[in-house]
Formats: C-alpha cells, sequence, structure tokens
C-alpha cells in the first residue's frame, strides 16, 4: 500500500517547514524507500505531465513555464532545482491528499538527463523540452555520449511530442533518433555571428556519422548554422524562431502572424529559454495572450541574476559548468560599474566532485574586465578557485582567500565597501547556493535596521 | 637567436574532455614567468602531426568515440611515432590520451581498438568507472595529486608514474598509476593535471628543454604560494596525508 508512504511524506515536509528547513526533497526520499512505487502510483493519476530536460536552461525555462500553464490552471511543479526522482516525488506529494487523490492534475516537471530514464515510464508525458546538451558533471553521467544515451533512453519510453533546440546539433540529433514527433525551436538566422572565437567540442562533430560540423554561422557554443558535409545532416528553419529585439522577443510559427512577447529576463540565455517556454506552451495549446501573462509574472528563481538590497548591493548566481559559467560572467560584465566579485566553489556529490571544468570556464575575462576590482574566493575548494584565476592571469595581489563560507562572504563585503560601496556579484556552486542566499538574505535584514551612521560627505 | 619552447596540442578539438587548457596554460605560464619563449601549436583532427618540429606533445583524453577516430588518424603515422618516441620525445599523455599510447584498448564486447603501440600496455574496458580523488607518490617530483574517471584497466611492463596512496590508479588492484618510459609521461590524473602539481610540470618543461638544446637545464625556482595552499588544502580536506617532501633534485 502506498498510503503510509504518503503520510510519511506529508508528515516529514511538515515537520520540514516548521523547523524552517527545506522541504524540497527528503519527504520523496523516504516516502520512496517506504514504497518505491509512489513515483507511478502518483503519477498514473496525473492528466498531463510537461517534462524540460537538457544540460542549461532547464531551472529558467520550467519556471517559465510554470508561470504560462499556472495562469491556465494550478499545476504541480518541482521548484528550486529539485530534479532527481525524490524532488519530484515530494512536489506531487505537495498537492496529494491523506487519502491519496491528486488536487492537481497536471504537472511539469524539470529532470535530470541522468534520471530522465529512471521515471517516464512512470508519467503520462505530453511534450518534453530538450533545451541542449552540453559538457556537464562529467562525474556524475561519464562522458557526454552517456548523456545522449540516457536521455534518448528516457525519451523514447513517452509518447511525448517533442520540443528540441534545432539549432543545437546534439538536441537535433536525439530529435532525429527518438522514434517521436517534434518541433524545433531557434533564432532567427540574422542573429548568427560569422566568426566563433572559443573553443568548441561538444558536438562539434556530427553524431550521425562522425564527421566534423561545418558552420556558416554562431549563436553560443555549439549553437549554430551547422552542416555536416557528409551525410547532409543539419539546422532547418525552426518550427518556432525566435527574432529578439532589446526588450522584445517575436516568434513566427509556421504561416501565423508574428506575435511579440515582452522578454521577462536579459541575456542570449534568456532569449533561448524564453523561446523553449513559449513553444512548448504553444504545444500545450496556450493562445498568445495567455502566454504574455504568465511570462510577465515571472519570478528570477534562485541563483539566476537574484538581487539581493544588501549594502552594497548584491547578486547571486549558480555556476556549475562551463558554459554556464560563462554565460554568467559575460552578463555580470555587461552590468555597468566597477564590481567586486566573490567565487564559492565547493566539490560535494550535487556539485560533481571533480572541478576540473573550473578550467574550461573563461574565468580570463574577469582579468580583460578593467571593472573587476578584487575577487575573493571561498568553499571547499576556495583555494583550487585561486590558483585557477592566477593561471587566468588576474593579478594575485588581488585574490583574496577563506574557504569557510561566511567568512568568506564576510571578507567580500568587506572588501566591496573598502573599495567604495562596488556592487558585489556572488558566483556559487550547487551546495554552496542555499547557505549563501540564507547568508545574504540576512544580512538584507540586518542592513535594513541597522541605519548608516557615516558622515555625509556632500 | 634560439627559436621558442614548440609545445603541439594534439586534436584540441577531439581530445579536450578533462581540462587540457588548464595543462596547457601551466606550462605556457611557467615558462613566461622565467622569460622562456614559448609558442603552442594546436594539431586539429584530420592533420598529421609534424613530430619533429615539437619539443613536446600533449595528447588529452576524449571520449570512447572520439578516441576511436583519434587512434585511426595516429595509426597511419605509427612508425615515425615509434621513432619519435624512441628518439626521446617528450610526450605528455592524460587519460584517453594514455591509452592510445598502448597497444589497444578491449571494448566491453571484446573488441579491441588498436592504439599507437609506442609501449608494452594494454587496456580493458571495465566495470565499475573508476572515480574519485586521488594521489600517487613518485620518486621523481614528490606526492601528484588530481582526480581520475576512467573505465578502462590499464597494464604495463614499463616503470609506473607513482605509487597509488589514494584512489585507483592504472587497474585499481596493482597500485601502480600511469607510466614513465624515456621522456614519456602517461596518467590517468586529471583535475587538471599540472597546476596544481607545480614540480611535475617543471619536470615536464625540463624535459621539454633539454630535449630541444641538448643541454642540462635548471629552472629557476617560482613563486609558487597559490600552488602550495592549493595542494595543502587538498590533501588535507580530502586525502587526509601529508604532503612529501619533494625530491632535491627538484627542490
Ligand atoms: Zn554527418
Amino acid at each position: 500500500m502506498v498510503l503510509p508512504a504518503i503520510w510519511l511524506g506529508k508528515l516529514l515536509s511538515i515537520l520540514l517547514r516548521l523547523a524552517g528547513r527545506n522541504a524540497t526533497s527528503l519527504p520523496g526520499k523516504m516516502a520512496l524507500r517506504l514504497s518505491p512505487k509512489l513515483l507511478s502510483v502518483l503519477g498514473a493519476k496525473l492528466d498531463r505531465c510537461v517534462v524540460v530536460t537538457g544540460t542549461n536552461g532547464k531551472t529558467t525555462t520550467s519556471s517559465l513555464l510554470a508561470g504560462i500553464l499556472n495562469a491556465d490552471e494550478p499545476i504541480i511543479h518541482n521548484r528550486e532545482g529539485a530534479n532527481l526522482p525524490q524532488g519530484l516525488t515530494t512536489a506531487v506529494l505537495q498537492h496529494t491528499t491523506w487519502f491519496g487523490t491528486l488536487r492537481r492534475k497536471t504537472a511539469l516537471f524539470e529532470i535530470d538527463e541522468a534520471t530522465l530514464p529512471l521515471v517516464t515510464r512512470h508519467l503520462p508525458v505530453k511534450v518534453l523540452v530538450v533545451t541542449n546538451v552540453f559538457r556537464d558533471q562529467l562525474d556524475r553521467y561519464g562522458e557526454l555520449d552517456t548523456t545522449v544515451t540516457k536521455l534518448l533512453e528516457g525519451i523514447r519510453q513517452t509518447d511525448a511530442v517533442l520540443v528540441v533546440n534545432g539549432d543545437d546539433p546534439l538536441a537535433k540529433h536525439i530529435a532525429l533518433h527518438s522514434g517521436l514527433r517534434y518541433r524545433t525551436y531557434g533564432l532567427s538566422t540574422h542573429h548568427a555571428e560569422i566568426t566563433h572565437h572559443d573553443q568548441m567540442r561538444d558536438g562539434a562533430f556530427c553524431m550521425q556519422c562522425g564527421h566534423e560540423l561545418t558552420y556558416s554561422g554562431f549563436f553560443y557554443g555549439q549553437l549554430g548554422l551547422y552542416h555536416c558535409p557528409e551525410c547532409g545532416f543539419s539546422r532547418t528553419t525552426p518550427d518556432f524562431a525566435g527574432t529578439y529585439n532589446g526588450h522584445t522577443i517575436a516568434i513566427d510559427e509556421d504561416e501565423l502572424p508574428q506575435v511579440e512577447f515582452v522578454l521577462p529576463s536579459r541575456g542570449l540565455y534568456n532569449v533561448y529559454n524564453t523561446l523553449a517556454a513559449i513553444s512548448a506552451a504553444r504545444l500545450c495549446g496556450m493562445n498568445a495572450n495567455g502566454i504574455a501573462v504568465g511570462l510577465a509574472a515571472y519570478e528570477a528563481p534562485l541563483g539566476r541574476m537574484q538581487g539581493f538590497q544588501t549594502t552594497p548591493p548584491s547578486t547571486l548566481n549558480l555556476i556549475k559548468n562551463p558554459t554556464g559559467c560563462d554565460t554568467v560572467l559575460q552578463a555580470i560584465l555587461s552590468e555597468p560599474g566597477q564590481k567586486a566579485v566573490c567565487i564559492a566553489i565547493n566539490d560535494l556529490a550535487a556539485d560533481g566532485k571533480d572541478v576540473s571544468w573550473l578550467w574550461d570556464a573563461g574565468f580570463e575575462q574577469l582579468t580583460q574586465s578593467p571593472d573587476i576590482r578584487v575577487c575573493i574566493t571561498t568553499g571547499l575548494r576556495a583555494e583550487d578557485m585561486a590558483l585557477r584565476l592566477k593561471y587566468a592571469g588576474y593579478p594575485t595581489d588581488k585574490i583574496l582567500t577563506a574557504a569557510d563560507l561566511d567568512a568568506g562572504l564576510q571578507l567580500a563585503f568587506e572588501q566591496a565597501e573598502s573599495l567604495g560601496e562596488l556592487d558585489l556579484y556572488v558566483l556559487s556552486t550547487y551546495t554552496a547556493l542555499y547557505p549563501t542566499a540564507a547568508w545574504l538574505e540576512k544580512k538584507v535584514t540586518l542592513d535594513a535596521k541597522t541605519p548608516l551612521y557615516r558622515t555625509s560627505v556632500s | 637567436m634560439q627559436r621558442p619552447l614548440c609545445i603541439a596540442h594534439l586534436y584540441p578539438d577531439l581530445l579536450n574532455l578533462y581540462a587540457d587548457k588548464g595543462n596547457i596554460q601551466t606550462l605556457v605560464s611557467r615558462c613566461q614567468w622565467r622569460g622562456i619563449d614559448v609558442e603552442v601549436v594546436s594539431v586539429p583532427a584530420g592533420t598529421t602531426p609534424r613530430l619533429s618540429d615539437y619539443d613536446l606533445v600533449l595528447l588529452g583524453g576524449g571520449s570512447d568515440r572520439e578516441q576511436a577516430l583519434v587512434g585511426r588518424t595516429l595509426l597511419s603515422s605509427q612508425p615515425e611515432w615509434k621513432a619519435a618516441v624512441e628518439d626521446g620525445l617528450p610526450l605528455l599523455a592524460i587519460c584517453g590520451g594514455y591509452q592510445l599510447l598502448g597497444e589497444y584498448y578491449q571494448l566491453p564486447n571484446k573488441a579491441k581498438v588498436p592504439g599507437l603501440s609506442l609501449l608494452d600496455l594494454i587496456t580493458e574496458a571495465g566495470e565499475p568507472r573508476l572515480i574519485g580523488n586521488v594521489a600517487i607518490s613518485s620518486e621523481e617530483c614528490g606526492m601528484i595529486i588530481g582526480f581520475e574517471n576512467h573505465g578502462g584497466r590499464t597494464t604495463h611492463s614499463h616503470d609506473v608514474l607513482g605509487r597509488v596512496k589514494k584512489g585507483f590508479g592504472n587497474n585499481g588492484t596493482d597500485g601502480g598509476e600511469g607510466v614513465r618510459y624515456k621522456n614519456v609521461f602517461g596518467t590517468y590524473i586529471h583535475g587538471p593535471l599540472l597546476p596544481k602539481n607545480p614540480a611535475l610540470a617543471d619536470l615536464v618543461l625540463k624535459t621539454a628543454l633539454e630535449h630541444a638544446s641538448g643541454n642540462t637545464v635548471e629552472l629557476e625556482p617560482l613563486d609558487d604560494r597559490f600552488e602550495t595552499a592549493a595542494r595543502k588544502a587538498f590533501l588535507e580536506r580530502r586525502i587526509q596525508l601529508p604532503e612529501e617532501s619533494v625530491p632535491a633534485a627538484q627542490a
């Protein structure tokens, strides 16, 4: 019987919340231990399930999509990146009654690539989004080929309609090999740049035949106008083509009139996330009006350029792989003014125990910018990060290290303040993210209470 | 007039899975800090390397599929490779690159992907993958630390790079890690390998400079405070072993 497991999970959620703890995965974990079939039993009670997977942009895309779908009917959604089976189960339990019936019938799940094959057969997946496939957390998945295999395995257990990033040769490859119906989204070709300075690796070779891909234009990473001269595998005109212009994105879908939406957050990266969410929402039957309302309701999730009204002001960003980290660095450097940077690196299981990826991320950007006045490194791998900055050519006398997270954040604020109230940008791996966010929240409260007894110089 | 030290990075477009960028950056920076002229030549896939032009060759790791592609390319120039290595060409081979030095890599289905046969070395696929932090003790440069992640079990008849203090090493059973033969350095350790192992980085550089000039080279010591701090933190938090004294020749 699954009822005892449901009760256990619900009780734990209540207790954890009373204790002021985060209840995003432990209740599901314990409930699954009591009844391993729980997710499939609850999954069978859903009317439909929408899944977002891929390497980068899962959390943002699914949050955007949740806003849109919620505007139509209340949905179940695993928030805050809790994308393993226990996280999904916890999310469903929140909307399960003590008698085991579901109060909500549509679920939107962000699911980890490695988790996908374990859970899709238990869920009535109707729409499945693949955002992209980048190099990520190699020590958990082995290698890139394994990631593609896992994705395909998970996808083939469904009869969903796929929504894939057609600008990514790896995502396109997955669509072609899924045996399912698929729709692509992508940027309009005039956004492509002719030259590409980064060393491209992932997917630079045709997954169909092994030949090197040629590009007539690039968006970012391996995303671009690719073509295989050997077997003809190529990027095709997207079913949902996005044209962005400052704060708006215009969507061309088939022969329908072009529709324009306000972009809910900045950066090329988020243009793709918005495009993915809009495309998936269309396949879920949402109209332009509903999509616009949903996008407007969007709030940036934890660790995506998340602002804190500290003194001086601070911004928190999650980093977990080279491509994502480069995008975060670009976003930070595109903000005006001089800055202090604090980088928190942990190497626990959820972060990836292998910190090699730090050396593939372009921290040289910090060296090249005249605006980065100081870098503080902290976390269990603070010293590795400091060494990385040294070899990135960042001046060693401006690199300060405090492995203890509290001490590191304290030091970062002292530096930012003493250098003239500089904006502080905190970059953090997964397991340091919650403690950092909590620390910053506390500082917001303290700073608000403490009057600033500073002599005015004006 | 001396020509710059020439480091060849082989097939960066295929074999760049484990932060080779970090290894190259380390070699280049440690030359530049000493005023030694250095250049890095990227040899893209499909190009035949011109071994006589290089003072040091770096062969990284890729996925099985990519490695098979590289193996096929390299095999056509096997005799040149063999001659160059016997002649003392400095070669740093990591992960997949390390496996390529041997006779073959045997896949789980028992099929053998041929290697360059430069060493008396074979690798067989195994389960589970050997993954985790690793520390080995090397006679030439003290403790070498990093991360390993390989399915292959390697055995060979040459000297090892070091003895395993923590982790799995070549095959998880015989306590050896990596290979040393003439001027060849092979290892499963990345993380990346060289930034946190400055003694090894300098040994590789010294080998390359001596091969290039034909003379004995003594490298100027550098300010390695960041390196030392990173090693100390890693050894304390992740290995729970003290630093080993670096042999006098390298100190
Ligand atoms: Zn092809």
